[in-house]
């Protein structure tokens, strides 16, 4: 297995993206097929398959690796890896939904569609260019406008795709005039040079007030795909007019490729050796706190009076957006927003919380549009709270699948919501400088909003499950529909009870390839650690110093080898990086 | 022993998926299995707890241990924090001698619910008994565990079965009753959730070697031993130990809300009337029996050792005056109710507000009352509980001007009323006897007789007064007095107690006079455990006063100097 592997990596060298050039392959073929035949089964398994291959693909070449981040376009690194098999499974999931609710006329384009979108947020998790970003940010959205208005042409449906469309190109808009901010500053569009160029020069650390509109501008521009509380007006509607199936996608891939290309661009995850978030102090996570204590009220409040189903997950999905949003204004702070090297972070706040919560909504909010997929035929559809009464007894199995769901959704424990939330909460609560007490208020909404939204989850189950049933639900549907309903309800279940299963890999994600978990400590790092004098502003360590000399400098060696690994050829940011913590150490 | 504390968790987990698995059609069989699981859970239970009683009397008494000292234990690594030293969550179970006697009550209370809904629930039963066994691992889960974060799991997980179990099988208003009981205490418990973050995170800060630990009996030796070093260390008295108090001040009012929803105190027990009395006649006895005793239970394991400072400054005054509104507005309520059920739900109300009180009297004799006192609670109003179920199967009524005279019809039934009110009243023989007793006397303490105390316990007693009355007064209406028999179904008189209903009755009769006469052996076993807890309040006293006195004479030399300069300057 590992000589094949080899083999492939050979040929394609590690940045190269295998599995998004296989499926936008299988994508050609699909919209080629299209013409010759109209199947929906066959079309659907083909696509199925493709993302099998794309999957062994990512097996194959999906190790991380170090190059020159400062001269590709894309980079695998475990940020990437994870991102792409979240996208790969999300697809596979979508594909089984939509298996029976495209014609087979529309089937082979529907599914060619899917593809594209699923290779677009993989690439969105690898790209590491402005201008990668923003085309697989758009690889995505220009095929969902398509995807909405294919499978109906009712006036509703078209309504929602035109609404969709129209703001989804004003957000590009708004999101490219930051990037070209962004490039003004920086003078280079690659991210890790531009986070270069961007960092904190001044004490306490700030970006001039140009970098303040173009950090605004792309907040924007990506608040309109996480559906952050001004830019979610949209979600409603459109979420209430297009089809089941194409929801499930809007409520999980764009929200997904919004917070990875935040994570990019704010530089919170690290690429190769780019030392530190743009860093402007307060202002960011100050912005983001903001953003996510107003998505997470105004969406929970919003979702208690709607009875439309769709409508009232439209709302929870902002509201579930703004529980995200705090595990980025907690980020800037666990990766060190002073412009000191990071501490390795022991609780999994801030970006990892910010994945492993993605994963959690993911299976439980695409189950749920699964769950309300499967169930709605022409004649009978589920529209409203009341078209799920009873479903306990008319069909036991799905409605406790659902009912899964939403307890993962409300934050019971033994489902992955409650891990979610329970991280991101414990990141907020962790924080330990001068905004600590703030974000114990962040978490504190947090929990009010958890409380809040557990009533109209509630109130669905109650329905299902205490409400005889008003019109029994008719014949029995396919499989393809039920084994996405039981992928997603195994996913929720399974990181419910074993959290470790993705904690472990989304932690990892922070730290960059060549840096692991218990360091060893080599001769040479030794020596370089003796050169450090021990006087940091670490806030953590306050009582005992000597005992932690020894790992501050660790911390210190690390962070100087990977300074002074030739492979980075910039000389001038290394000179510069070189000579910052000694600045910061005299000072 | 560790696979029987396993075995404890795991069995009603089984019989539940076999439950559930076997369908609605195999009636007779679901029940047998879970008759069968429940009393295998029992009897597992109680073997558990001769074993530790046993164990606990042959150590040595020793007063030095500053955390607890669970036996038994399963310690299984969930979820790593790799940069960081201390275990991370753990699935981690065992016994103490807080727990022990709490796991017993509900492990025994699960057969009379199992068997009360024999005959009285006919839907969807497989789902029934699921849910309800489902529910005792949730029980008996937050009782054993030693993980802070595994307990709020366990607590919350309790919400779910019960949800069900009022919502589906309950009363009239049921899916009302339901929604709000789920509610109340998630938003409570969501609270109680960030007091939980809130002091492994203080104790990550402050440990030295930054330890991240959830494990119960660690983080009450890290946080004493942190107090114990600020408070012996004059440099560091000020600054660190007042943030240490400011932490466990806010600590302490995270947790309290969420347990305050459970016990329930008084400005958020209002789902409590309701729940009981829509729930299905076992939803009743264990949301009496078992639930409301979590709420405390979480009080004595994590509030008290965890914030000892504030328990004794805050949760004092403000707990005991909450607990003594509660005893007397439970019972004045209880007084007005015309529905036996409510009446019975209101004396919940009460008696818990005794159990409260025992408690943060803050000393042994309290603590121990207060633990006796929810067992009791537990026996003899689950059995009220179970009473009143047996009535309304007769009868489809619970009003007590639907009843009179019933003493004449059902003579066996009306006895055991009388036995079982006596028994909650607190008669001298019975348990509630010794429990009341020993709350009393923790609080007229001497330590405690000082501001509002005395006053707290002379109210709390008239409390015993009120429920001496409103449940005669019940027994008086309801079985004494000219005989009016409601309408029953079926033809000649209501049959009266029949062997399954003996077969639950006795049982819990027999724990009742038996805990009355002899409560020695539960006492001993606890004696260890409520032993560090009053260690930790004592060292929390001796901090309080070490501070009022340093404070008093920092303000007396200040005072002095004041004087030396004020001569000086003419």
């Amino acid at each position: 297995m590992s000589g094949i592997a080899d083999s492939v990596r050979e040929v394609f060298p590690p940045p190269f993206p295998l599995p998004e050039t296989v499926l936008g392959v299988a994508a050609c073929v699909l919209f080629v097929g299209a013409t010759f035949r109209a199947s929906r089964h066959f079309w659907a398994a083909f696509a199925l398959v493709s993302l099998g291959i794309a999957g062994l693909a990512l097996v194959l070449t999906g190790v991380p690796s170090e190059g020159n981040v400062y001269a590709t376009a894309l980079v695998v690194d475990r940020l990437a890896i994870l991102i792409k098999a979240f996208a790969l499974a999300g697809g596979a999931v979508l594909v089984l939904t939509s298996w029976n609710q495209v014609s087979d006329r529309q089937a082979a384009e529907y599914h060619g569609c899917l593809l594209i979108i699923v290779a677009g947020l993989a690439l969105t998790g690898s790209a590491n260019e402005l201008v990668t970003l923003f085309l697989a940010l758009e690889l995505i959205s220009i095929p969902t406008y398509v995807l909405l208005y294919l499978p109906r042409f009712d006036s509703a449906s078209q309504e929602a795709a035109m609404k969709y469309f129209l703001l989804s190109v004003f957000s590009s808009a708004m999101l490219l005039f930051g990037f070209s901010y962004l490039y003004g500053l920086g003078g280079t569009t690659n991210l890790p040079g531009l986070m270069d160029a961007l960092a904190p020069r001044t004490e306490p650390p700030r970006l001039p007030g140009i970098g303040l509109v173009a950090l605004v501008m792309v907040v924007a521009g990506l608040g309109f795909n996480i559906t952050a509380v001004p830019f979610h007006y949209y979600a409603p509607d459109v979420y209430q007019g297009a089809p089941t199936a194409g929801v499930a996608l809007l409520a999980f891939v764009p929200k997904a490729a919004g917070f990875v290309a935040l994570l990019r661009v704010l530089g919170l995850v690290q690429v190769g050796h780019s030392p530190s978030p743009v860093s402007m102090g307060d202002q960011v996570s100050i912005l983001f706190w903001i953003l996510a204590a107003a998505s997470m009220t105004l969406g929970n409040v919003l979702a208690l009076l709607q009875h439309n189903l769709k409508r009232l997950l439209a709302y929870s999905s902002v509201a579930h957006g703004g529980y995200m949003l705090i595990g980025i204004a907690v980020a800037y702070h666990v990766n060190g927003a002073g412009g000191t090297p990071p501490l390795a972070p022991v609780v999994p706040g801030g970006v990892p919380a910010v994945l492993f919560y993605l994963a959690a909504y993911g299976a439980m909010t695409v189950g749920l549009f699964a769950g309300i997929a499967y169930l709605s035929t022409p004649e009978r559809p589920v529209e409203t709270e009341d078209d799920l009464a009873g479903l306990s007894e008319s069909r036991p199995g799905v409605a406790l699948l659902i009912a899964i769901f939403l307890f993962s959704l409300i934050g019971i424990p033994l489902t992955a919501g409650f891990w979610g939330k329970w991280m991101l909460f414990f990141g907020a609560m962790g924080i330990d400088d001068a905004n600590a007490r703030l974000f114990c208020w962040l978490a504190l909404i947090g929990v009010i909003n958890a409380a809040i939204g557990a009533w109209f989850y509630l109130r669905i189950l109650a329905k299902m499950y205490l409400f005889p049933s008003v019109r029994p639900l008719q014949a029995r549907q396919a499989w393809p529909g039920l084994a996405a309903l039981w992928i997603c309800a195994a996913i929720t279940i399974a990181l419910g009870i074993f959290p470790g299963l993705l904690v472990t890999p989304a932690s990892d994600t922070t730290r960059t390839a060549g840096q692991q978990t218990g360091v060893p400590r080599s001769r040479k790092m030794d020596c370089i650690a003796g050169q450090i004098p021990p006087a940091m502003n670490v806030q953590r360590i306050r009582n005992e110093p000597a005992t932690n000399v020894q790992s501050i400098c660790n911390e210190r060696a690390i962070h100087l080898q990977r300074t002074c690994n030739p492979s980075a050829t910039n000389v001038q940011s290394i000179l510069q990086r070189t000579c910052k913590p000694s600045c910061n150490e005299s000072s | 022993m560790e696979q029987f504390v396993l075995f404890l968790l795991a069995l009603p987990i089984v019989a539940a998926a076999a439950a559930a698995l076997l369908g609605p059609q195999r009636a007779d069989l679901v029940r047998q299995v879970s008759l069968f699981a429940t009393l295998l859970t029992a009897m597992a239970a109680i073997i558990v707890a001769v074993k530790f009683a046993l164990l606990r009397a042959q150590e040595p008494s020793a007063s030095t241990i500053s955390t607890f000292t669970p036996e038994f234990t399963t310690q299984v690594a969930v979820l790593d924090f790799p940069n960081s030293s201390g275990g991370g969550f753990q699935f981690f179970v065992g016994v103490d001698g807080l727990n022990i006697w709490l796991v017993v009550l509900t492990a025994v209370l699960m057969v009379p619910a199992v068997l009360i809904s024999w005959h009285s629930i006919q839907e969807r039963i497989n789902e029934y008994y699921a849910w309800l066994l489902l529910l005792e691992t949730g029980m008996l889960g937050v009782f054993l565990s030693f993980d802070i974060i595994l307990f709020y799991i366990f607590f919350e997980l309790t919400l779910v079965p019960l949800f069900f179990l009022i919502g589906i099988w309950g009363g009239p208003q049921r899916r009302y009753a339901a929604r709000k009981f789920f509610i109340f205490t998630l938003a409570g418990s969501l609270i109680t959730l960030l007091g939980v973050l809130g002091i492994v995170l203080a104790c990550y800060n402050d440990s030295p070697k930054n330890e991240l630990t959830f494990s119960i009996p660690r983080l009450v030796s890290i946080v004493n031993e942190q107090l114990h070093k600020y408070a012996d260390d004059p440099a560091r008295f000020d600054s660190q130990l007042g943030l240490w108090k400011t932490i466990q001040f806010w600590v302490f009012l995270a947790l309290m809300t969420g347990f305050a929803v459970k016990v329930p105190l008084v400005p958020v027990h209002t789902w409590l009337p309701l729940a009981h009395t829509e729930a299905p006649t076992a939803g009743s006895v264990l949301l009496a029996g078992v639930l409301l005793k979590i709420g405390a239970y979480g009080f004595l394991r994590l509030c008290l050792p965890l914030a000892p400072d504030a328990s004794l400054t805050l949760g004092a005054p403000l707990i005991g005056t909450l607990a003594v509104v509660g005893i007397i507005y439970g019972a004045l309520c209880a007084l007005a109710q015309d529905d036996i059920k409510k009446l019975v739900a209101y004396s919940s109300v009460s008696h818990l507000g005794f159990c409260m009180l025992g408690m943060f009297a803050l000393n042994a004799v309290g603590l121990s009352g207060s633990l006796l006192q929810m067992i009791n609670h537990g026996l003899s109003t689950g059995a009220l509980f179970l009473l009143v179920g047996m009535l309304y199967d007769r009868y489809h009524t619970r009003l007590m001007d639907d009843y009179g005279g019933m003493g004449a019809r059902l003579r066996l039934l009306s006895s055991f009323m009388v036995f079982f009110c006596l028994t909650s009243i607190g008669l001298p023989g019975l348990n509630g006897f010794v429990g009341e007793l020993l709350v009393l006397m923790g609080i007229f303490d001497a330590e405690m007789t000082q501001g509002a105390w005395p006053a707290l316990a002379v109210l709390a007693a008239t409390g015993i007064v009120l429920g001496a009355w409103y449940l005669l007064t019940m027994l008086m209406r309801v079985f004494f007095g000219p005989v009016k028999e409601p309408h029953h179904e079926g033809d000649g008189p209501a049959a009266d107690v029949n062997g399954r209903e003996l077969a639950i009755l006795i049982p819990v009769a027999v724990l009742c006079l038996a805990l009355g006469v002899y409560p020695q052996p539960v006492l001993d076993a606890a004696k260890k455990d409520i032993g560090v807890i009053t260690s930790l309040l004592d060292k929390a006293s001796e901090r309080q006063g070490a501070g009022s006195s340093q404070a008093s004479a920092t303000r007396r030399a200040a005072g002095i100097n004041e004087a030396g300069e004020g001569v000086r300057t003419p």
